[in-house]
């Protein structure tokens, strides 16, 4: 059953053209990663999924309704995250994830919401001004939990939010999946799209320029995984030359280095090498989000290396303590 | 649900703030300021009511300019209307608690300086304060407030920045006040409207350039008050000189009630119509 479908949906700014003919579908209960760099059309499309904003042309429905005609029955049964937000700054954490519940119709427990999103009772209490930043990302993911919505958007969920933080974000995400409901999780963290989403959707100068599940899209650009093998001796004959799936093979030293093109290849290469040599060490790198990302778009996100191996990224430091 | 929950959170939210709680601070301490002043003045606590209500004409909607000039603009600004309208709110519900939320804390803000000023009349001046005259002052600044508050969200709920917002409200202000009061020699109403029968060769009966006048919520609240004085416009010669003195619509106090009344109904309703097709975000 789908959950969103769009058509063509397409929105110009004069002479901007900021979502140019979006045809997609997302499915119940999956988590689709919709990435792609800043500027790209993300939050555009997310306002037009809400009624935020008109399309240009084509057309949208949410949860089986038009998003032009119908956009509070959309509303009212999904929870929101937005991007780019200020809460009210002298009410409490609590009173707005209560007002939230409130509004709904719900009879959502505000403590239960306030425990799952990590705000301990004392600050739940206190004015939303007074707050860090990652603290008011909580209380609003708070907001976008109550009532137990058919459709979670979040949109950059993980800003401002630390390590610890997106972890609990991941969980909550699978939770909510797990629950039956479907998340649209826009982002430009690689690292987080890879770890929570079935699918992912690539958005480009606002096309969608691939569409599939992350090992999917993998292996349709070759960028399956690396596979290094630290043996005793290399033989003169490693053998690889029939086994399918193996894109390449390279020698440093001891180390074999072996680039597999699906994830099926990875073991048949690992025996040929085992027959000819003792194998001391294996490690095996999946091609990462990134370099998918690079070759649909030409480009690293927002033009840098952001989204890389860096080890002061708390994206980064989140995904290696998950 | 959405109208009571988005009217609750701003109240409170606002209640909370410390520029409002010192506005209406400085407005009660203004309008008790101005009874002060003429303890020794007058007998009748009636004549400073007279005062309080140009006052009250002059500064309250400077006064509400700060409540009300972000109600809606900052939200859009700050994206804080996209949590409020991500909730299944309509624009219908979220406009009017704007405006009713800004509108009461407005008409608070005039309650509580009118109990302030009759506190004072009983305790200081010769004369006791009639009860009916002051709920009158209340009532009729109460409508003036909500008619401002009206326009100014309206005005907050058509712009899309803090700057344009401030601009739009404080244009209203001079417009609707001291320009159509003729406060500015020159600079005023009639000036516009000579300029106009002129151009087009017309000459403008008076009873209409009178209705003309009051037009403006500002200019119709003066009119207004001429309910307070029923019965005591001889005891002083400022009060005598508002007495409407013909027959024409323009010096109806009814007239200028129902003036109040559409700036505080029409004008919301019409900021509405525009704001239900604005994009958000």
């Amino acid at each position: 059953m789908t959950t969103i479908s769009t058509d063509g949906l397409t929105r110009r700014f004069g002479d901007v053209v900021a979502v140019d003919g979006l045809t997609m579908t997302v499915e119940r209960e999956e988590v689709y990663g919709f990435l792609g760099p800043n500027g790209a059309g993300k939050s555009t499309t997310i306002d037009m999924l809400l009624g935020f904003k008109k399309p240009s042309a084509g057309s949208a429905t949410v949860l089986g309704e038009d998003v032009t005609k119908r956009s509070r029955a959309v509303r009212s049964r999904i929870g929101l995250l937005p991007e780019g937000y200020e809460l009210y700054r002298n009410l409490t954490g609590r009173e707005l994830i209560a007002s939230a519940i409130e509004t709904k119709g719900a009879h959502d427990d505000p403590d239960e919401i306030l425990d799952r999103v990590g705000l301990d009772p004392d600050d739940a209490r206190r004015a939303v001004g007074d707050y860090s930043t990652g603290m008011t990302q909580r209380a609003a993911l708070g907001v976008a939990l109550a009532g137990e919505p058919d459709l979670l958007i979040l949109d950059e969920p993980s800003s401002g939010l630390d390590p610890k933080g997106i972890k609990l974000l991941r969980r909550i995400v699978r939770q909510e999946a797990e629950r039956g409901a479907t998340v649209f999780f826009s982002s430009h963290h690689l690292d987080q799209v890879e770890r929570v989403c079935d699918r992912v959707g690539i958005l480009h100068d606002g096309r969608l320029v691939a569409e599939n599940a992350v090992d999917d899209l993998r292996e349709e650009l070759d960028a399956g995984a690396t596979m290094e093998v630290d043996v005793d001796a290399v033989p003169d004959d490693l053998g690889m030359d029939d086994v399918e799936g193996v894109g390449g093979v390279t020698v440093d030293g001891t180390t074999v280095q072996v680039t597999c093109r699906r994830p099926g290849a990875k073991m048949p290469a690992l025996r040929r090498i085992d027959d000819r040599a003792t194998v001391e060490d294996v490690v095996i790198e999946d091609a990462s989000l990134e370099s998918v990302f690079e070759e649909y778009t030409a480009e690293g996100i927002d033009g840098s290396a952001e989204g890389s191996a860096d080890a002061t990224d708390p994206q980064r430091q989140a995904a290696e303590g998950d | 649900m959405g109208f009571a929950t988005v009217f609750k959170d701003d109240v409170r939210n606002a209640a909370r703030s410390y520029v409002v709680v010192g506005v209406i601070g400085v407005f009660a301490a203004l309008v008790s300021l101005v009874f002060i002043a003429e303890i020794d003045v007058y007998d009748a606590p009636f004549r400073a009511i007279f005062d309080a209500s140009f006052l009250l004409f002059m500064i309250f909607p400077l006064v509400i300019a700060p409540l009300t000039y972000l109600a809606i603009a900052g939200d859009r600004s700050r994206g804080t209307i996209k949590f409020v309208l991500g909730l299944p709110n309509s624009r219908l519900e979220y406009f009017f608690a704007k405006y009713v939320s800004r509108a009461t804390i407005a008409v608070a803000a005039v309650a509580i300086a009118t109990g302030s000023a009759f506190l004072i009349a009983a305790l200081f001046y010769v004369e006791s304060p009639d009860f009916v005259r002051f709920l009158k002052f209340l009532g009729l600044s109460a409508l003036f407030a909500m008619a401002m508050a009206g326009t100014f969200v309206t005005v907050s709920a058509m712009t899309r920045t803090r700057s344009r917002a401030m601009i739009g409200v404080f244009g209203a202000y001079f417009v609707l006040g001291p320009f159509w009061l003729g406060f500015i020699p020159v600079i005023g109403l009639d000036t516009v409207v000579d300029a106009i029968t002129s151009a087009l060769g017309v000459e403008l009966a008076e009873s209409t350039r009178q209705l003309i006048g009051v037009l403006s919520p500002s200019t119709a609240y003066l009119e207004s008050t001429e309910l307070i004085y029923t019965g005591v416009f001889e005891r002083y010669r400022a009060i005598s000189s508002i007495r409407s003195e013909t027959d024409y619509l323009a010096d109806r106090t009814w007239f200028a009630v129902l003036v109040m009344a559409a700036w505080a109904t029409v004008v919301p309703l019409l900021g509405f119509l525009r704001f239900r097709s604005v994009e958000v975000g």
